[in-house]
């Protein structure tokens, strides 16, 4: 066990882990921030999507020990009220199904509005690329990603 | 500007301060009846502050399914949407079915919760008119008040909630009419939207008591294998892992964290033995499977004398369609997390089947049902995977023997690997059409493997005639017509799969009728049109085909059947249709347009579907049942397969099976028609006709008939 300081949601946070320990496991079981998902392990279901620097990473690809070096924000510090426009997108377009894998797609939404902020069918696809859904929500989260560009979902 | 755009302007401008208050969360996590005055029955409370708690007994697992049933109580009670909280039951003799499953939710709670509710809006009705001493028949019920009408007062639910609870409740109330609905039939968001989207939505994976501990299990990777003998030394070597424990499902490794728990069970060394299935293939269960289906079969329906009809026949069209092993694939894993103490054991599961997961713990604890308590959390994909309870009885078996509550988790591998597959199957279909090209045979013979998640195989059980689904409900009126179905004991873990064999017999029966109409030179919608006349026989009663013959026409009419496509440069293009109706209730139809390129590469533009399902409940839901069901048909026509060598399953990850991508979404158009009063289900219904549906498609575009499923692009190449 090693100890290690995070930034995660504008906190910072102390943890004692294992250096290898994914930040999924850590956001996870340590500080209970489990609204991002496990799905895959391996970094191809996008799941544990989680913003890094404000760019989209997969949290269970990113060992514990070097995360110090970054400030996170996960689907509970999007924003302080739950009313991103990604997220206000995401309710008025009804998009989730299950809803497993939604957090997961809504900080990617995020990273792509805030590198473009009005992006087209094609840009999304490609946004969307390294995620699974098997509830295949894919025609909604087009529209809830243009929703939220709208909302100004870029800021 | 849409409709929903401008509601949701609307939503969204509510005042300065609610913009910064937090989505508010409709789901309560714990019981609080006792603060409620008023609970005429086990579906409905109401508390003195006027906030309306709804259970539901179904599990949620992104079929829409609380939003539905709370809509239905909602509905007949008159209670104002903004005041409702719902609340997951658990099982217990207040609910009798629980079981999500077989589309099934929506159809049969319909009455059950209009008449609870009804009685409870009769009693606060009542109580506001004893209170005012007016005749209950001069009062209604509104948006969470009653209303006296001749001198226009008001009380709110909050305040008769008391008086009401002293009244009898009572047995027979009258329903509202459908007419008079004011939420059944408009576009209602998910109730729980606001806890998915801020992550505070509760997944099995995010539910263990503050105490639990974490579990990996290796399980034996063959069906029937038992253990040999394990070496726990590099397991316990883990960091973080406190114990290894042998159960009757495996191994366990039990750790402080989930990471650890996974770690422990990778650095496990265990020697099985594996038993009969070691040496098992693929290519030997297609052998079996090949083998069986030229066995004598049984008949589950026989029409006429098919044998002396194709006898007879001018022409003999004939195929043999095949599907294959598939596995679920939802993303979140199967877990469970239980707790064990003398003579009680509560577990917090994932879900489809409460009362099963209740039953197969108390068998195996050997304590009465009533001594497990099971809540059912959110569920992250069910599809028929968690129909069964193995995911939660082995996290009974660890909490017993580690003395703690423990949460089992499964890796990714694990889920491919202890999955309960959808199994292949082959339909052979022969047709003879006389010399007019009229259809006056038709044989449909099925073969597959039992679902072993519903208990073993018994050759000598009755045979069902219920089965083939897809094939014992052929829509179409042929004057000779038998059914045959021959069931396999599965050696490898099957079980049920969302629609299950219909998917397999609609692939077959409508391609089939696809190139009846090529070879007659018929339009294959006239020629369905032609056949659905008349009633056919559904179990003791009569479907009328009529409502399969008009979701086929308005599909047709609504995507331009019979125009020509766009062109699209370097590849052929082509439209296709396919129907069914699901056990006599929800008929749809679904056209299709693809286009094929030179190397085979398919691509599905557009999918229009219509479909009659009786009253909708939710138009927002069920279309988006419709894209779901298509994304799951797309994906089990055109991408992943399960695979077995040496007994297992060898995918591990979504890479080895990959299921329908952003960029593969066809655009899909969903359109209904108003049919009877009652609602049919929808969650299953869209997914059948889809394969077949493209599959006629790219007949259309390429001449190229498709026999089996995934579709390959070398069938399709030049």
């Amino acid at each position: 066990m090693a100890k290690f300081r995070l930034t995660v949601n504008g906190r910072s946070r102390k943890v004692d882990a294992e250096p290898d320990t994914p930040l999924l496991w850590v956001l996870r079981d340590r500080l209970a921030l489990t609204g991002t998902k496990f799905g895959c392990g391996v970094g191809v279901c996008g799941a544990c999507t989680v913003l890094q620097d404000g760019k989209d990473v997969r949290s269970c690809q990113v060992p514990v020990s070097q995360a110090s070096a970054h400030a996170y924000t996960t689907i509970e510090g999007l924003s302080p009220n739950g009313r991103h426009p990604c997220q206000l997108a995401w309710i008025d377009e009804d998009v989730a199904q299950c809803g497993y894998c939604q957090p997961g797609m809504i900080l990617q939404a995020a990273a792509l509005l805030a590198a473009k902020p009005r992006p087209d069918d094609a840009d999304i696809d490609e946004a969307f690329a390294g995620h699974v859904c098997r509830c295949g929500t894919w025609q909604r989260v087009r529209r809830a990603v243009h929703t939220a560009a709208r909302l100004g979902g870029a800021k | 500007m849409s409709a929903s755009r401008r509601e949701f302007l609307k939503w969204s401008a509510i005042g300065g301060a609610a913009l910064v208050l937090p989505l508010p969360s409709p789901v309560r996590e714990k019981t609080d009846a006792a603060s409620s005055p008023f609970a005429p029955n086990q579906w409905l409370r109401i508390g003195s502050d006027g906030k309306v708690t709804l259970v539901i007994a179904r599990s949620e697992m992104g079929q829409g399914v609380r939003t539905c049933l709370a809509m239905i109580l909602a509905e007949e009670l008159e209670a104002a949407w903004s005041s409702i909280s719902i609340e997951q039951a658990s099982p217990g003799p207040l609910y009798e079915d629980m079981n999500t499953g077989g589309s099934d939710s929506v159809e049969s709670s319909w009455m059950l919760l209009r008449r609870a509710a009804a009685a409870a809006r009769e009693m606060l009705i009542t109580a506001a008119a004893t209170e005012w001493n007016v005749k209950p028949a001069d009062c209604r019920a509104e948006n969470g008040s009653v209303i006296h009408a001749p001198s226009g007062r008001h009380l709110s639910y909050a305040k008769v909630a008391r008086a009401a609870s002293a009244l009898p409740v009572p047995k027979e109330p009258a329903l509202k009419d459908p007419k008079d609905f004011r939420l059944i039939g408009t576009r209602v968001r998910r109730i729980d939207g606001p806890d998915i989207v801020t992550g505070r939505g509760r997944y099995g994976l995010d539910t263990r008591p503050s105490d639990a501990l974490f579990a990996a299990l290796e399980r034996c990777p063959v069906a029937g294998g038992k253990l040999r003998r394990f070496d726990a030394s590099k397991a316990k070597a883990v960091p973080g892992v406190v114990q290894v424990a042998e159960v009757p499902s495996g191994v366990a490794v039990v750790a402080r964290d989930s990471y650890a728990a996974l770690s422990g069970r990778d650095a496990l060394k265990v020697e099985w033995d594996e038993g009969a299935n070691a040496g098992l293939s693929t290519a030997e269960l297609l052998r079996r499977l090949d083998a069986a289906s030229k066995e004598t079969a049984h008949v589950s329906r026989r029409e006429g004398d098919v044998e002396r009809a194709l006898g007879g026949a001018a022409t003999r069209v004939s195929g043999t369609w095949r599907d294959a092993f598939q596995g679920h694939a939802s993303i979140e894993p199967q877990n469970a997390c239980a707790r064990v103490s003398s003579g009680s054991c509560e577990i917090w599961a994932p879900t489809q089947n409460p009362q099963r997961v209740q039953k197969e713990a108390a068998k195996l604890l050997g304590i009465a049902p009533e001594g497990v308590t099971v809540r059912v959390t959110l569920i992250g994909g069910g599809f028929g995977r968690r129909l069964g309870a193995d995911y939660a009885t082995e996290a009974v078996e660890v909490a017993r023997a580690v003395g703690r509550p423990v949460q089992v988790v499964w890796s990714r591998a694990d889920d491919f690997l202890h999955d309960r597959l959808h199994p292949a199957g082959r339909a052979d279909l022969e047709a003879g059409l006389d010399a007019s090209g009229r259809i006056v045979a038709w044989k449909h013979r099925f073969t597959s493997f039992h679902l072993s998640m519903f208990g073993p195989f018994n050759p000598n059980a009755d045979e069902p005639d219920v089965d083939p689904w897809g094939g014992y409900d052929n829509p179409y009126a042929v004057p000779n017509l038998t059914v045959e179905w021959i069931a396999v004991e599965s050696p490898i873990h099957t079980g049920a799969w969302r629609s299950v064999e219909y998917p397999a017999n609609v692939f077959a029966r409508e391609c089939l009728l696809d190139e009846i109409a090529h070879r007659t030179s018929r339009d294959p919608v006239d020629l369905r049109r032609e056949l659905l006349v008349g009633e056919f026989p559904f179990a003791s009663r009569k479907v009328d085909r009529g409502r399969l013959r008009a979701v086929v026409e308005l599909a047709a009419a609504k995507s331009g059947w019979g125009t020509p496509l766009p062109a699209r440069p370097g590849r052929r293009v082509g439209r296709g249709i396919a129907c069914n109706v699901y056990h006599g209730r929800t008929a749809l139809a679904h056209v299709a347009e693809v286009s094929v390129g030179e190397k085979g590469d398919i691509r599905v533009h557009r999918i229009v579907t219509a479909a009659d399902c009786g009253q909708v409940v939710n138009p927002l839901g069920l279309e988006g049942q419709v894209e779901s069901g298509v994304a799951w048909g797309l994906s089990y026509a055109l991408k992943g397969e399960v695979t077995i060598e040496r007994g297992r399953v060898v995918q591990a990850n979504y890479r080895d099976f990959p299921v329908l991508g952003i960029a593969e979404m066809p655009r899909v158009e969903v359109h209904t028609i108003a049919g009877p009063a009652r609602p049919t289900g929808f969650g299953e219904q869209p997914v059948p006709p889809v394969a077949p549906a493209v599959a006629n498609a790219i007949f259309a575009a390429t001449g190229r008939r498709v026999y089996r499923l995934p579709i390959r692009p070398e069938d399709l190449a030049g």
